[in-house]
């Protein structure tokens, strides 16, 4: 800690020197009692005033998730008297002080021991750092100072919370590990594909006894398999439109992580892209360890304002596997997002967008030229839309408030009835 | 303070009380606009006018001790004022402790100063200057013991 004087030691003290100095000269005594009090405070908090020596730890939860209510616990250890010493903890945006005080003035005795507790509720999701710790001790008379602050604090990792999916969209293509996808290719599982004659190595419980009775020979019955799905998460970063509490960004990470919740509980491989003004990728993978990943990753995310043209052709293809599905969750507020997903679908993804919608977090005008301008703009989003849907791509708004589960029944159901028009 | 350098009859008394009013004044602009530096002039401005009202009375006042400590304690609460920060809860066992220990100093400088009076009003022959020096003195002793106890 830095120690230093305070103002009011010099005043007490220049005080003094001329109230001495003036009693000399005028020949007052009364002038030496009246200046003797301040010679007394000096004196005495000369005296007093030692080096404050004490420890400073703050313990909180690791992890939490959106809307749980954190514990903080910071303990001080004082190894000289602190007549009075002031505590502050910084505490980052997204965390709101439910119970305690984070600003408060205490004493400690010699070898004392406190720990002040202080209940946090996480509003929003991230990997937020907890301080620093701000303290600044005092001699009894406020003649010393000392300040210093503690820098190495914990870090509280709030996951978003997340919708639970009932219907999630299903990729067009499988691959080769066993999951929950019924497969278009034939092979063992449970779901009836079809029926043909029977050949050498058939197992008899495959034998259709009916189609056997009605043509004379043996028929087997066909299946489809169970299989996995490759699943790219497409977040993008680029810009985000941001109301008083939430803003697209928060709406986006919240739907992703419910997506990857839902699609590796299925056992299929999910992957991560987060494309912005920082490039971040998380190849495919499964379990449990690949959820936090992609949560973790995905707390990481934030808006970083850049110009620099980024295409989808620095993605390393192993993070992009040929037969995925890409679902991206975008406020199609960047150009430069709009063209990666055009050449996502040019080059033969399996594309959906959920278009998180930016609409609810800004105001239309009253009138005048403002409010022709922002109907422009809603024009324009709708033809973005309909640009998107044009080329294939299977497009829904999704609006805050809104049930993510209703612009996912609307993307199956472009996805179930659009047909590829060929002129 | 004001009102005792004001109670002289004459005209350099009201002069002193004047300044005194002051000074009074430049206290409490300096609690509301919490502007510390100030406070010192303050005090000196309400001592000089203590000390003009005292001008033509040639025997030592024995209230002397008293508008010393009630300046301390002034000073002392004006500068709590400034330094409180309503953002900042402060736990009750603290104000107790320092309300007693700036209790405990307005009370100490309080006797200083009538030792002191006493001792100049006695010894007046002895000269201003050794009454200086044993104030200090006395001052210094008190330190020391205080250093060696904590």
């Amino acid at each position: 800690m830095t120690r230093r004087a305070t103002p009011k030691l010099g005043a007490y003290a220049a005080l003094s020197a001329f109230g001495l100095v003036a009693a000399l000269v005028l020949g007052r005594p009364e002038i030496v009692a009246l200046t003797a009090p301040f010679l007394l405070a000096v004196s005495v908090g000369l005296a007093l005033g030692a080096s404050p020596r004490l420890t400073a730890e703050l313990e909180a939860d690791e992890r939490a998730v959106e809307g749980d209510e954190i514990d903080v616990r910071l303990t001080l250890a004082a190894t000289t008297t602190v007549d009075r010493l002031d505590v502050f903890v910084r505490l980052p945006p997204g965390l709101t002080v439910v119970d305690g005080e984070r600003a408060r003035s205490l004493r400690l005795g010699r070898g004392e021991q406190r720990e002040l507790e202080l209940k946090l509720r996480a509003d929003r999701w991230g990997a937020h750092r907890l301080g620093p710790i701000y303290l600044r001790a005092r001699d009894p008379l406020g003649l010393f100072v000392a300040e210093g602050m503690l820098a190495r604090t914990p870090e509280l990792r709030v996951y978003p919370r997340e919708d639970t999916l009932r219907r999630i969209l299903q990729p067009r293509e499988t691959q080769v590990f066993a999951g929950n996808e019924v497969a278009r290719r034939k092979g063992e599982g449970i779901e009836f594909a079809d029926m043909r004659p029977w050949a050498p190595g058939d197992p008899l419980k495959r034998v259709n006894w009916r189609a056997t009775a009605r043509r004379g020979d043996v028929w087997v019955n066909e299946s489809h398999p169970e299989r996995n799905t490759d699943v790219i998460l497409f977040v993008d970063s680029f810009a985000e439109a941001r109301g008083q509490d939430a803003s697209t960004l928060d709406l986006a990470v919240r739907a992703t992580a419910a997506l990857a919740d839902a699609y590796i509980g299925r056992r299929d491989r999910v992957g991560l892209i987060s494309f912005g003004g920082i490039l971040r990728w998380l190849e495919p993978g499964m379990g449990t360890v690949q959820l936090y990943r992609i949560v973790d990753a995905l707390l990481d995310t934030e808006i970083v304002l850049s110009y620099y043209w980024t295409g989808i052709d620095l993605i390393p293809q192993r993070t992009l596997p040929p037969n995925a599905l890409v679902v991206a969750l975008s406020p199609l507020l960047d150009g430069r997002s709009v063209d990666a997903l055009l050449d996502l679908r040019a080059r033969g993804y399996d594309l959906c967008v959920l278009d998180v919608s930016p609409v609810p977090f800004t105001r239309r005008p009253g009138s005048g030229v403002d409010a022709v301008a922002y109907d422009i703009w809603i024009l324009r989003r709708d033809a973005l839309r309909h640009r998107l849907q044009r080329a294939g791509i299977a497009v829904a708004e999704w609006r805050e408030g809104a049930q993510l589960q209703a612009a996912i029944e609307e993307v199956r159901a472009f996805r179930r009835h659009a047909r590829v028009a060929r002129a | 303070m004001t009102a005792y350098a004001f109670s002289g009859r004459d005209t350099v008394a009201s002069a002193g009380g004047g300044i005194a009013g002051a000074g009074t004044l430049a206290l409490l602009a300096c609690v509301v606009l919490r502007f510390p530096l100030a406070i010192p002039w303050a005090v000196l401005l309400v001592g000089a006018g203590y000390v003009l009202a005292r001008a033509h009375h040639s025997v030592v006042d024995g209230w002397a001790a008293i508008v010393g400590a009630g300046l301390l304690l002034a000073a002392e609460l004006a500068f709590w004022s400034i330094e409180s920060d309503r953002r900042i809860h402060e736990e009750r066992p603290l104000v107790v402790w320092r309300s007693l220990t700036l209790t405990a100093l307005v009370v100490t400088a309080a006797l200083f100063g009538f030792l002191l009076v006493g001792a100049a009003a006695v010894s007046a022959a002895a000269g201003l200057l050794l009454t200086a020096l044993g104030v200090a003195a006395a001052v210094g002793s008190v330190a020391v013991v205080l250093r060696l106890v904590r």
